[in-house]
């Protein structure tokens, strides 16, 4: 038993603690999701949870607040054990906790009655309620939308909302499972800093799981998981510092630790971690003196595509919703646009700036307003729907969501079984597609909702896959997955593209996937286009970016910090490689400049 | 889109009929849906029409708004017109052919009609001027007393709201499946009704999954929020009956006893 005192220095205290979920898929060898996990942590403390998807995070999380009770050891909260019953409303209210989906946590209509909903459980007084939700609401920020019906507010707006609801309770500690992934990068930072606040103001304990590891960066200890068991904890500079294990455990680091990390290892550095980009740029400046050194500007590879054929022509497009009513909206305006056949183009903007609205043209879901889309001599909204349905594979957000059929083998067929090809074509096509996305052949036989987030993410591929579409259009395609579920989504599509010659279209809010990947970048702002070109000349307009919205990739800024600084290194790199190669020229260029001084 | 109609269709306001307890309403509505259908005479057609204009005049909703809820309606407005002016017999008015337009028919059409339309703002005011909460509240303490014969009135009440909250996610959520469906190939608009009905099992099969997901999240979220059904629960909006109840009431009385006293006044002469 641990003692009073040791208890009350802990908000949460594991001991030895396993879970086991009941049931499990016949045949498979049963891996407690929690499976022997001692820690405590501190009042107070902000610590953060990686670790990849499936890797008993979730699970953790429940176990803290009594959604779920060890099959073995103990779990205290404020000193309170969760298995004794009577305690569980006390620890419920103690520890808050935040989910997801924001649409999912959302009880009420409006937003008001929504974060009464905690205090009206717990048998305020009406007018304590009212104090309370009144004070929680301004805290973060949604004073004005009492009134609001939460299907209106943005996904930040309404994981705000949930977190107000579980202020006025006056928890001590809140703990928030995955609650950033399904937002764009607005509301995952209007979160960020709305949890630091609440730290830092209220000294409430906060435990945030993500998958985001430059959320990891601020706080005060991180815990990696792995398998049910915590594989790494400390600081974030101890744990960042250790970039190849955090690898092999299917996770990154931000980018600019990843480059010192790199950097290092050539012994082109000596500097500790950095986490921050401040940080990377101070160590970086102690290394490259200012100098007159004019550094080449990097060349573009060479093109080595041929030069383009168009295949989808994009005029004056306009799309309006709704038209006539007074929830008209006008999600496009006048966009034209050529795709060259076999590119990667990027498409960004941030939400509602209409990119969805766009990419549903080119497979006919859309009809337009006004203005025209050819696809490969094909009429968009013309009559030849089913043809252009198959040239175009469209890949909605979460295709997973998608699934239905019994077996993996029939959901992957679907669309392709109304084609009328003979069965030896089919089989062909599904034996191709099995080896693009790396799935091995006796998943055919199971049923898709077995699967893991991942493979069922690659498995909705698939489906479109089959098809052998020329154009493939996808709408976020890594959204919730881990940073090595990620890379797998990547590497197909690379790999489509390299050997297929398929053109390929992705929608992303991550700036970093579309530097790296992409060949030009569309920027969408309110349904107009704004810019389009390659992503080294888009992304050296930060400050237009900016004022809509958008962001450069972290590497992209540090180093047009450093140019602009004047020191010669060049102010366009787009990823690490390049960073890489950028300093050790540079370094390589002092080596010999100030070889020939001496002679 | 879809999910941009707000449920309901509640128009915030400040008026007496906004204010008033969701229970008067509701009973009062139910009252006066009565009271149109047993007014017969031209006279009690008018003052039903002057109280309603009335209520519509207070209650500060535009009329075009309270009107919304006919269109829908329309076409069987049209259609029992219709029937009525063609088949009622009596005085015959206009003769085509063997269609006989009576006096009598033209009458009770025009009746028909006036008294749906009646209807229509007489429900839509309670609906325009009631948060679906308020209605769900007042639903459920009216229900109260019957959770001692084993009705579990706050059961039924969440569910209500639950779903209301949910109705505009959901149709989101079909729109969305329904492209990603048709974007791998299914066809949702040609063959005959068999056929179609199939075409719908990849979108409702995806539909109950994340529902039922939805529902299990949500499950948690709740008990999280240390959910545990009526028991010690209160409530931020008490419904009260008030002094504004009790006037709003007694001049609801003094119409009714206005509309139909004349009819006790004629029949004791």
């Amino acid at each position: 038993m641990a003692t009073v005192a040791d208890q009350g220095m802990h908000m949460v205290e594991f001991k030895d603690v396993y879970f086991e979920y009941g049931t499990h898929a016949a045949g498979q060898p049963s891996t407690p999701a929690v499976n022997g996990i001692t820690e405590s942590i501190r009042e107070g403390e902000f610590v953060v949870v990686l670790g990849r998807n499936g890797s008993g995070k979730s699970t953790m999380a429940r176990l803290m607040n009594a959604l779920l009770l060890p099959t073995g050891g103990t779990v205290w909260v404020d000193g309170m054990n969760t298995a004794e019953g009577d305690k569980i409303w006390e620890i419920r209210r103690t520890l808050g906790m935040v989910f997801q989906n924001p649409d999912n946590q959302l009880v009420a209509t409006t937003v008001e009655e929504d974060l009464a909903f905690g205090p009206e459980n717990l048998g305020l007084d009406p007018s304590e309620i009212r104090r309370r939700i009144d004070a929680a609401a301004r805290y973060v920020g949604m004073e004005e939308h009492m009134k609001h019906s939460p299907h209106m507010l943005s996904g930040g707006q309404k994981q705000r909302v949930a977190i107000a609801g579980i202020l006025a309770m006056e928890p001590k500690c809140i703990v928030l499972d995955e609650s950033t992934s399904m937002l764009d990068p607005r509301g995952r930072k209007e979160v960020i800093d709305l949890i630091r606040t609440l730290n830092r103001e209220k000294g409430i304990t906060i435990i945030l799981i993500t998958h985001h590891m430059e959320e990891a960066v601020h706080a005060d200890r991180v815990l990696v998981m792995d398998r049910g068991r915590i594989a790494m904890q400390g600081t974030p500079r101890e744990i960042f510092s250790r970039v190849d294990e955090l690898k092999k455990l299917g996770l990154s680091v931000p980018q600019v630790t990843q480059l010192m990390h790199e950097l290092k290892a050539k012994g082109l550095v000596q500097a500790g971690t950095a986490l921050t980009l401040e940080e990377a740029e101070e160590s970086l400046k102690a290394v490259l003196k200012k100098s007159g050194f004019h550094h080449p500007a990097l060349q573009e590879p060479a093109v080595a595509k041929e030069p383009a054929e168009v295949i989808v022509s994009i005029r004056d497009l306009s799309h309006t919703y709704m038209p006539g009513t007074t929830f008209e909206r006008k999600a496009l305006q006048e966009v034209s646009l050529d795709i060259m056949k076999g590119e990667i183009l990027g498409i960004i903007g941030h939400t509602g700036s209409g990119k969805s609205t766009l990419v549903q043209h080119l497979n006919g879901l859309l009809k337009p307003t006004s203005g025209s889309v050819t696809v490969d001599g094909l009429e968009c909204g013309g009559k030849s729907l089913k043809e252009l349905r198959q040239k175009v594979g469209l890949i909605f957000q979460y295709p997973e969501h998608q699934l239905f059929e019994e077996t993996v083998y029939k959901d992957i067929i679907f669309g392709l079984s109304r084609l009328g090809l003979p069965q030896d074509e089919i089989e062909r096509r599904v034996k191709c597609v099995l080896d693009i996305i790396g799935l091995s052949e006796e998943l055919l036989w199971k049923s898709p909702f077995e699967l893991s987030g991942g493979q069922k993410r690659r498995v909705a591929i698939a489906g479109v896959l089959v098809m052998e579409p020329e154009i493939l259009v996808l709408d976020e395609p890594t959204a919730g997955l881990d940073p090595r579920g990620s890379e797998e989504v990547f590497a197909i599509l690379t790999e489509l593209n390299r050997t297929q010659g398929t053109t390929i279209l992705i929608i992303s809010h991550s700036m970093e996937q579309i530097a790296a990947y992409c060949d030009r970048i569309a920027v969408l702002n309110r349904g107009r286009l704004e810019m389009l070109d390659t992503p080294r000349k888009v992304f050296s307009q930060e400050d237009r970016l900016r004022s809509l919205g958008l962001d450069i990739p972290e590497i992209t800024r540090l180093f047009r910090n450093l140019h602009r600084a004047g020191y010669p290194v060049n102010g366009h790199v787009l990823t690490i490689s390049e960073a890489v190669r950028s300093i050790s020229e540079t370094m390589l260029a002092k080596e010999t400049h100030k070889g020939g001084n001496n002679a | 889109m879809i999910g941009n109609i707000t449920l309901g269709q509640y128009i915030p306001g400040e008026s007496v009929l906004h204010r008033l307890d969701p229970r008067s309403k509701i009973i009062w509505t139910a009252l006066l849906m009565v009271a149109v259908f047993i007014i017969n005479t031209w006279q009690e057609y008018v003052m039903m029409g002057a109280f309603v204009a009335i209520l519509l005049v207070i209650s500060g909703i535009p009329i075009k708004q309270s009107l919304k809820g006919i269109k829908p309606l329309m076409l069987i407005l049209a259609i029992t017109a219709i029937l009525n002016i063609f088949f009622v017999q009596g005085t015959p008015l206009v003769k085509i052919g063997p269609v006989v337009i009576s006096y009598e028919g033209l009458l009770s059409a025009i009746m028909l009609f006036f008294r749906l339309v009646m209807l229509v703002i007489v429900a839509s005011l309670m609906t325009l001027t009631t948060t679906p909460m308020a209605m769900t509240d007042g639903i459920e303490r009216m229900m109260k007393p019957l959770e001692r014969v084993g009705v579990p009135a706050h059961e039924i009440a969440m569910m209500m709201s639950i779903a209301l909250r949910f109705i505009p996610t959901l149709m989101e959520e079909t729109e969305r499946i329904m492209k990603a469906q048709a974007s791998r190939g299914a066809d949702f608009d040609t063959g005959n009704i068999l056929k179609r009905i199939k075409s719908f099992i990849p979108v409702l099969v995806p539909l109950f999954v994340s529902a039922f997901k939805r529902a299990d999240e949500l499950a948690e979220a709740m008990e999280a929020r240390c959910y545990c059904g009526s028991k010690g629960r209160t409530r931020l909006k008490q419904i009260r009956f008030t002094r504004l109840d009790l006037v709003a009431s007694l001049a609801g009385i003094l119409f009714l006893l206005i509309l139909f006293g004349t009819r006790f006044l004629m029949i004791s002469h």
